[in-house]
């Protein structure tokens, strides 16, 4: 029983940081109709940027608001320079490429700049880890899930009761209707990605403190948010965020009674068969037909 | 009288199709100009290209005095120009209120009161709207998303507002009640450009009409004059006897 409990905070801890990444992916696929494949970069600027600003010597809540600002402005980017040139006709796919690309490219620079390993990033959250009904965890796995859904629930006020997020909802639903009542929707497109940007690097300064800040880390948790966005069903926000957690708790079942070895292999296995199962994604609706 | 707008040799293509062949055309201050053709003559791709959807590829469009080709949409609405596009393209998945803001966008920061005002008076044109004001957009008939797509146009305060193809699947009963509010709008000062298949709504309530075909201007006139025009009444007023 301790055991099950253990393993479901620990697997709710992970699958956030999953489904804060699958939301990131959200956000720019509903506005561009194409993703960020750095994205797994720009969480792990979260995480390294902080540390090397708080070595640099600023405190650790303005190291974490800088390396925030830093990536959603670097996601700003990313969008203008590789991501809107190489996605002008529809069905293009050379942003896939050119991200993909710009993605290994930042991993290196990092690790040739800040080094290989992972550094530390403590704080007063991974001290003492709490007991809950026997389980051991740290306060900062559990702020996790709870930022995921103050995170969650702020995106979704964003986007129902600012002119801002309607606009980007507009963007989503149909680009030329968008232009034709005075939205720049390239503007637009470009602000989404930088919202996912600063997603994606708080996510990656919250989990810094658990598993330590490196140039690799967001390579496999880039690739696993953006599958949990994938067979969630990418257009829905509350099913990418139900489908991140449950692919957290799986995972922590499959180390706990198979083997860490056997985490990835069983976990990619399932998401293929789900997407057998559900093409549109467990909570994906069919694209409405636009004539 | 002064021009709002002028067109001058447009020319539209996709690849190797060219769907508008040199089109002049112009529409007064003040003036309510209708566009008739049949299917696939050119008037979409022709407004596609004059409210910046599409770059032309040749030609110019003047909007209000100023050079405006290839302008991009959101760039024609700051000048002035609204567009209630084919198939209206409402924002299905929002409110009908949200609609609306959105059609204020260009100008919601910097008067909000006046946009609130505008929106009153919007609904006060089409109190259907105003009974459906929280419903999310694709839920409303055709003809309510038809009076919303016209209201939200109507939002960002043009000085000119072109419509196409209103009467696409709309039952006659909207239509009656739909045409007349834009021959008020024209009253109160507003230019309007309408392109409609349905000839013989355009050409009574319009000043003057231009006719297209295969990408290209036929010929133009007073409205009332091509409603007794042969080639108008055989060829989209449905005239079966020939002579």
């Amino acid at each position: 029983m301790e055991a099950l409990l253990q393993y479901l905070l620990t697997g709710l801890s992970a699958g956030a940081i999953y489904s804060m990444i699958a939301l990131g992916f959200y956000v720019m696929w509903s506005a561009a109709k194409a993703v960020n494949f750095t994205f797994g970069d720009v969480f792990m600027l979260g995480g390294v940027l902080t540390v090397v600003l708080r070595e640099m010597g600023l405190p650790l809540p303005m190291a974490a608001a800088a390396a925030i600002l830093i990536a959603a402005l670097s996601g700003a980017v990313i969008e203008r320079v590789f991501v809107r040139p190489f996605n002008r006709e529809a069905n293009a796919i050379g942003w896939m490429l050119t991200t993909i690309a710009v993605g290994t490219m930042m991993e290196s620079f990092t690790t040739a700049t800040y080094g290989p390993l992972g550094r530390a990033m403590p704080t007063p959250l991974v001290e003492q880890p709490v007991r809950i009904g026997g389980a051991g965890i740290y306060l900062q796995e559990l702020l996790l899930p709870v930022v995921l859904v103050a995170m969650t629930l702020a995106l979704e006020a964003f986007y129902r009761r600012t002119v801002l997020g309607r606009a980007m909802r507009a963007v989503a639903y149909n680009r030329v209707a968008a232009g034709l009542v005075g939205i720049d929707a390239d503007r637009i497109t470009m602000l989404a990605f930088a919202l996912a940007g600063g997603i994606g690097a708080l996510a990656g300064f919250l989990v810094a403190p658990i598993v330590q800040a490196s140039s690799s880390m967001g390579v496999v948790v880039g690739l696993k948010g953006f599958l949990v966005a994938i067979i969630a069903g990418i257009a829905n926000a509350p099913g990418v965020v139900i489908t991140g957690l449950m692919y957290g708790v799986l995972e922590k079942f499959v180390e706990a009674y198979l083997s860490t070895a056997a985490r990835d292999a069983i976990g990619f296995t399932v998401m293929i068969l789900v997407l057998l199962l559900y093409p549109q994604g467990i909570f994906g609706r069919r694209e409405v037909q636009k004539v | 009288m002064s021009t709002i707008l002028s067109v001058s040799g447009l020319r539209v293509s996709y690849g190797r199709i060219e769907a508008v062949r040199g089109v002049d055309l112009s529409v007064g201050t003040g003036e309510f100009v209708g566009i008739i053709g049949s299917n696939g003559a050119g008037k979409t791709s022709m407004l596609r290209a004059v409210t910046g959807v599409v770059r032309p590829a040749a030609g110019s469009v003047t909007f209000d005095g100023a050079d405006a080709t290839g302008l991009k949409s959101h760039q024609m609405v700051a000048r002035g120009l609204a567009m209630v596009p084919e198939g209206r393209m409402v924002f299905a998945d929002q409110s009908v209120r949200d609609n609306l803001v959105l059609g204020a966008y260009s100008r919601i920061a910097s008067d909000p009161r006046g946009v609130e005002e505008d929106i009153e008076k919007t609904l006060g044109m089409f109190p259907r709207l105003r009974e459906r004001i929280g419903q999310q957009a694709g839920t409303l008939s055709g003809g309510e998303q038809q009076m919303l797509a016209i209201a939200r146009g109507l939002l960002s305060r043009p000085r000119l507002l072109i419509i196409d193809e209103l009467s696409l699947g709309l039952a006659p009963k909207i239509l009656d009640m739909l045409f007349p509010v834009l021959t008020e709008l024209n009253r109160q000062g507003l230019s309007i450009l309408l392109v409609e298949q349905m000839a013989s709504y355009a050409l009574a309530v319009t000043h003057r009409t231009y006719v297209m075909e295969n990408g290209r201007v036929l010929f133009d006139g007073p409205s009332a004059e091509l409603a007794g025009d042969d080639r108008v009444l055989d060829a989209y007023l449905g005239r079966r006897t020939r002579h």
